[in-house]
């Protein structure tokens, strides 16, 4: 493990229940920002679009009897080797040596869509309107405030989860929240093959094998 | 992929304008088979403006082309920045050997220099999708071999086209020119036809299962999260039916390469400015549909996040 500060998000899959909560929480505050507003394109028309940061995708597996609906929040993973930032052409794309978020400086960025390009997660987005790329930003400018009360210095997605299945800390620090969910349930990355070593991770959900357990018992 | 008109015009515009200084560099270094008025007046003017029209296409590729300047900065990482630093001085190169073709001859340094430059951007352009790991089609040697194959295929034709227009070739270094033009072509055809059976059989390292850590069998996605589209809906994919690419590959096949091809065999019995400059307008319609299918043929695994709306 690095010394350096890694944040991120570990995300209970046993817990979400699919509310879309963290998504519109995380368009409210990240479209009220100093940074500039994540349009929406043909709000109110038969086919709206939009600039996101987080959505919510479901899965289903396996076949009856057991069978089950997984929900999915899904964002930057904040690798901790980012494939997005080396091909940036301007430098526009980077990731933070004193906590590891990756960011888009929007000042800098020339739209040219390559660092979307080179994420195999889709966690960028264009903005069509101001014709940038955006992405998860994890709140930087909720976490490090000075005016919120300590208690909301997180994520917004993190404050708006009803199930606490968001857990926001620093993955490097093996006694945080965050380290000891992965450690003790074996938390994983997405697309482990590409070796991008992503840092945010997701709680394997255990309900299949406790429902297992229950029928093998009976 | 979603095929970018900026790009496949950049790319095809400038790989032709590359493969013409790149042969009348090699032929000029061989001892001045061209003469200077025609490299001056003709052959380096045309190189040029291909490269200043490709430049231009490639500006419609930016969301924010005024800010464009800032893609020099990261030359270190990113081939990208690479390019952007490596056009120009082509381009340079190319106004330089201008300049001395007008005073009578191009030494021999402004040639070297040209060709080194015109191979870096090549590498540039190729290693800019070649580097994309996870793009499997791409992320092969391959992708760069066919990027130069038909830039210098391409420069070649043009070549062929300008020498006929600007003086009636002696019918011996008209069947030479054939020859080579039909040899380039078919060497171009190999490495295409088997560029698509690689992609044909490649096996994606991703699938839903690595991408989701879902345990259990049969995975599938009921919701994308979203239902009147995305960015990522919208860029990652080419959104044409199965039955378009299959005839677009026909057509390719057809205009990029067997026409130029028999084309070549026709001017190599008879010569014919007229054949050859079909050629080559048949040939670059054929490139340019070759490089929408480059774009259009290459999976992205983040699609496999964007399979179904509701």
């Amino acid at each position: 493990m690095s010394k350096n500060k890694q944040l991120a998000l570990v995300i209970d899959l046993n817990v979400c229940v699919g509310c879309h909560a963290c998504v519109t929480s995380c368009k409210e505050w990240n479209t009220s920002g100093s940074a500039g507003p994540l349009s929406d394109l043909n709000a109110y028309g038969a086919s709206p679009s939009g600039t996101f940061f987080n959505r919510v995708q479901t899965y289903e597996a396996g076949s009856y009897p057991n069978t089950q609906t997984v929900h999915f929040p899904k964002s930057c993973l904040h690798c901790e080797e980012p494939p997005c930032v080396p091909v940036c052409p301007t430098g526009a794309s980077y990731k933070r040596k004193e906590d590891g978020i990756v960011l888009v400086d929007y000042d800098k960025c020339i739209g040219c869509s390559y660092c979307s390009w080179a994420c195999p997660y889709g966690a960028r987005e264009l903005d069509e309107e101001r014709q940038v790329m955006t992405k998860c930003t994890l709140c930087v400018d909720r976490i490090y405030s000075e005016t919120l009360p300590e208690s909301e210095r997180k994520p917004a997605c993190v404050l708006a989860c009803p199930t606490s299945a968001r857990i926001f800390g620093d993955v490097h620090d093996p006694l945080s929240a965050a380290s000891q969910a992965i450690e003790e349930r074996s938390g994983y990355a997405l697309m482990p093959e590409w070796e991008t070593k992503p840092a945010n991770h997701y709680l394997p959900r255990s309900i299949m094998e406790t429902i297992q357990l229950a029928r093998n018992e009976n | 992929m979603r095929p970018q008109f900026s790009i496949i015009f950049f790319t095809t515009l400038a790989g032709m304008a590359q493969g013409l200084l790149f042969f009348l560099a090699i032929a000029d270094l061989q001892g001045d088979i061209f003469p200077a008025a025609f490299l001056a007046n003709l052959a380096l003017p045309t190189a040029f403006i291909l490269l200043v029209m490709g430049l231009i296409a490639s500006f419609f590729h930016l969301g924010r082309p005024e800010r464009a300047w800032r893609s020099i900065m990261m030359w270190k990482t990113s081939w990208l920045s690479r390019e952007v630093i490596t056009l120009p001085i082509v381009m340079a190169a190319n106004a330089i050997a201008l300049l001395f073709a007008f005073q009578g001859q191009v030494p021999t340094w402004v040639w070297s220099g040209l060709i080194i430059s015109l191979i870096a951007l090549w590498v540039c352009t190729a290693k800019i999708y070649q580097c994309i790991r996870f793009i499997q089609e791409w992320s092969h040697p391959s992708t760069l071999a066919n990027f130069i194959l038909l830039g210098i295929t391409s420069g070649w034709l043009l070549l062929d086209f300008l020498s006929n227009i600007w003086s009636q070739p002696s019918s011996s270094s008209n069947q030479r020119i054939s020859s080579v033009g039909f040899l380039l072509l078919f060497f171009a055809l190999c490495l295409k036809l088997w560029i698509w059976r690689r992609n044909k059989n490649l096996k994606p390292k991703s699938n839903l299962a690595s991408a989701t850590g879902i345990k259990g069998i049969g995975i599938r996605q009921i919701s994308m999260g979203l239902m009147g589209g995305s960015f990522n809906t919208r860029e990652f994919f080419h959104h044409q039916s199965d039955f378009f690419i299959g005839n677009l590959k026909k057509i390719i096949l057809v205009c990029a390469y067997i026409v130029p091809m028999l084309l070549m065999l026709f001017t190599f019995l008879s010569p014919s400015p007229i054949a050859i400059g079909v050629a080559l307008l048949i040939h670059y319609a054929g490139l340019l549909a070759e490089r929408w299918m480059f774009f259009a043929e290459a999976n992205h695994p983040q699609n496999l996040y964007y399979q179904r709306v509701s």
